[in-house]
């Protein structure tokens, strides 16, 4: 039982990080940016990649990974996102179609396909990374299997989950960011750079998929279309835990990350992720903000 | 009758666009009909994406739910007049698939030949396989409509558990294999048999049967939109609080345009079963609702015509470019562009950009004919 408890909470640990992107561009922006799970992939491959072209092996990579996510973030907020504030309903159907473009660009090899090139380590197949030597073996604790990687994957999640409290809690930044989450007119008019601050915090958040696909490169294949389902259990977390709400997120992954997990092993998949769906649509008729909202205006 | 400038465009695009699918045939060979079929079947879903969405304000990202409830309703009936599920010595037709999944000693009876199977028993009567396409996927828009609206979910909630409801149903239909025949779907489906007619969906009738369910629906919905109710879920939509204040009941009228909504996509799933002779689970795939929605963007989230057509001009494109498979991947990084650029430079789709260009057309018009007195605006 410790075994399933323990990767439950491994795979509840990459779903918070994207949850937790997701909740904090959700909750300073009000954008839904379904494009999350393909920043997700994009950092899958950026660990492919750079195994591949720069010999770096995974731990490596994460900072690479940060950084291609969160420029292509950055990108994004400043090209599409910027021009929709006003309409915010229709950011989800734009970063739809980013969503799209970035799957394509990858099977695609950057467009490189049209001319006969082919990049590898894109296109396509399925891809995979190959682990550090430190994580193939097992530790065993009496009965209780421990495996590296799984508690590696754990522990990057709470030192990001840490980092990104303090930077949301004690940063003169995260002030900013927290009073554009509970009003960004006010926010605005008390001399906080909206703009700014948003395309940060874009950028920030998709850095955080970025390293949670590379989480994930290490324990399944990586294809252009694994980001897909990535963002629909990323916003199951963020709806049942609270827009905006870091504890929630948390609480809310671990709930998930620990029923699916569970449920998947005692009895199967399908019923895991049923059962996961009929809960977070109840939570949401039930309370609408979550189980941990603060009082919005 | 006095029509505005607008107005009698308006009327003008729907005759077109009516006898432009009435005159298809002339043209079309029996390939291009079947596969126009189906593609006025997405026009459907246009329609009822554009009155959830631009109408109503709702946007449903699981539509695919009541396409995929009626597409199956429709199959099971199909399925069951099929020549793969007459069994010689049985009492009944079987489906092939649960021939295959039941115990070796089971009695060859619909009944109880695998678990569950007793379900496909009145689907036996083609009528009722129709019936059901139609009411059932109304009737779970009715239940999921008088969930939400009553409680007052709203904006992007609404959308996450239309999602969630429809990736449920999805493995709901995966997981219940002996009934359902899981990930596999529906098919070697028989043909629809009215009147003692069968219709082959490669005869220029059956292309007929959802042309003209294309156009009742697209004008039906028309006539609603324009009236009382109509207007009032637009005022809803705009400002529900006002509305509430006015004394309309707005969770009445918006459960009743997402039933609506839902029946038009079930509708929609019970036609296209006809021209394509399958149901599957990937109906209720997430990236199928959301290319419902992105067809209603291009096209025009608050014009029906314009949704409509919008998902006709996407999937004939479509068809055409994924015949090459390099063209094919292209076309979906196209597609993707495409979207973003609609959201950015065309946020009333196709259908706004022809008004605005009749717009132009009309101020040029009068000045250069001089004498020609500008119409009155009656907006």
């Amino acid at each position: 039982m410790a075994d399933i408890i323990f990767i439950g909470l491994s795979l509840g640990s990459i779903l918070l990080l994207i949850a937790l992107g997701l909740t904090i561009i959700y909750g300073a922006m009000g954008v839904i940016n379904m494009a999350h799970g393909e920043l997700a992939m994009i950092g899958a491959y950026t660990a492919v990649m750079a195994g591949i072209h720069l010999n770096l092996n995974l731990i490596l990579a994460i900072p690479l990974a940060f950084l291609v996510t969160a420029t292509l973030g950055w990108l994004i907020e400043r090209l599409v996102i910027r021009r929709l504030y006003s309409r915010i309903m229709d950011t989800l159907l734009a970063t739809w179609g980013i969503a799209l473009l970035l799957q394509q660009m990858i099977r695609l090899s950057l467009g490189l396909a049209f001319f006969g090139i082919t990049i590898e380590g894109m296109g396509t197949g399925l891809q995979s990374v190959t682990l550090p030597e430190a994580f193939s073996q097992v530790w065993r604790i009496g009965d209780f299997v421990l495996q590296p990687y799984r508690s590696f994957i754990i522990l990057v999640t709470l030192g990001l989950a840490g980092i990104t409290w303090l930077l949301l809690y004690r940063t003169a930044f995260g002030i900013q960011v927290r009073a554009i989450m509970r009003n960004p007119e006010m926010a605005a008019a008390c001399g906080i750079d909206v703009r700014r601050v948003s395309s940060i915090t874009f950028a920030y958040g998709s850095g955080l998929a970025g390293i949670a696909g590379l989480l994930l490169a290490g324990l399944k294949t990586v294809s252009p279309d694994m980001g897909a389902s990535l963002v629909v259990d990323g916003f199951l977390v963020v709806v049942v835990g609270g827009v905006g709400s870091l504890v929630g997120t948390i609480v809310s992954a671990g709930l998930l990350g620990q029923i699916n997990g569970v449920v998947a092993i005692l009895s199967n998949d399908i019923l895991a992720r049923a059962l996961v769906l009929g809960l977070v649509i109840l939570v949401i008729m039930w309370r609408p903000g979550g189980l941990f909202n603060f009082k919005g205006r | 009758m006095n029509l505005s400038f607008h107005q009698r465009w308006e009327l003008f695009a729907y005759a077109a666009f009516v006898v432009a699918i009435l005159l298809l045939p002339l043209v079309a060979d029996a390939f291009w009909l079947n596969r126009f079929a189906k593609y006025l079947v997405f026009g459907m879903l246009g329609i009822a994406v554009a009155l959830s969405w631009g109408y109503a304000g709702i946007l449903n990202l699981g539509q695919g739910l009541f396409f995929g409830v009626g597409a199956y309703m429709i199959s099971m009936s199909l399925k069951l007049q099929s020549p793969t599920s007459q069994l010689p010595g049985a009492q009944t037709p079987i489906p092939d698939f649960m021939l295959w999944n039941a115990e070796p000693d089971a009695m060859k009876d619909l009944c109880c030949i695998t678990d569950g199977s007793w379900l496909w028993i009145p689907f036996q009567y083609q009528g009722f396989g129709i019936a059901m396409a139609v009411l059932v996927p109304a009737l779970i828009a009715f239940l999921i409509g008088y969930a939400i609206f009553r409680l007052r979910v709203s904006g992007v909630f609404i959308s996450i558990i239309t999602l969630a409801l429809v990736l449920l149903v999805r493995l709901v239909i995966i997981e219940f294999q002996p009934v359902t025949n899981g990930f596999n779907g529906l098919t070697d489906l028989g043909w629809l048999t009215l009147g003692g007619v069968e219709f082959d969906p490669y005869l220029v009738s059956t292309y007929y049967i959802v042309a003209i369910g294309t156009i009742l629906v697209l004008l039906l919905t028309r006539l609603l939109v324009a009236a009382r109710a109509g207007l009032i879920l637009q005022a809803t939509r705009d400002d529900a609080n006002r509305a509430r204040y006015l004394g309309y009941n707005v969770a009445a009228y918006q459960v009743f345009f997402f039933t609506v909504s839902g029946l038009i996509a079930g509708i929609a799933g019970m036609l296209y079963v006809i021209a394509s002779e399958f149901a599957s689970p990937t109906f209720l795939d997430l990236a199928f609702s959301v290319s419902m929605v992105v067809w209603a963007a291009v096209g025009g989230r608050s014009s029906l015509l314009g949704a409509c057509i919008g998902a006709i001009l996407i999937n004939t494109v479509q068809a055409t470019a994924s015949e090459s498979e390099m063209l094919g991947e292209a076309w979906k990084a196209i597609v993707g562009l495409m979207f973003v650029l609609a959201v950015l430079y065309l946020p009333r789709g196709l259908a706004g950009l022809a008004r605005d260009l009749l717009d132009r057309l009309r101020e040029q018009v009068p000045t250069r004919r001089g004498a020609l007195p500008t119409p009155q605006r009656s907006e």
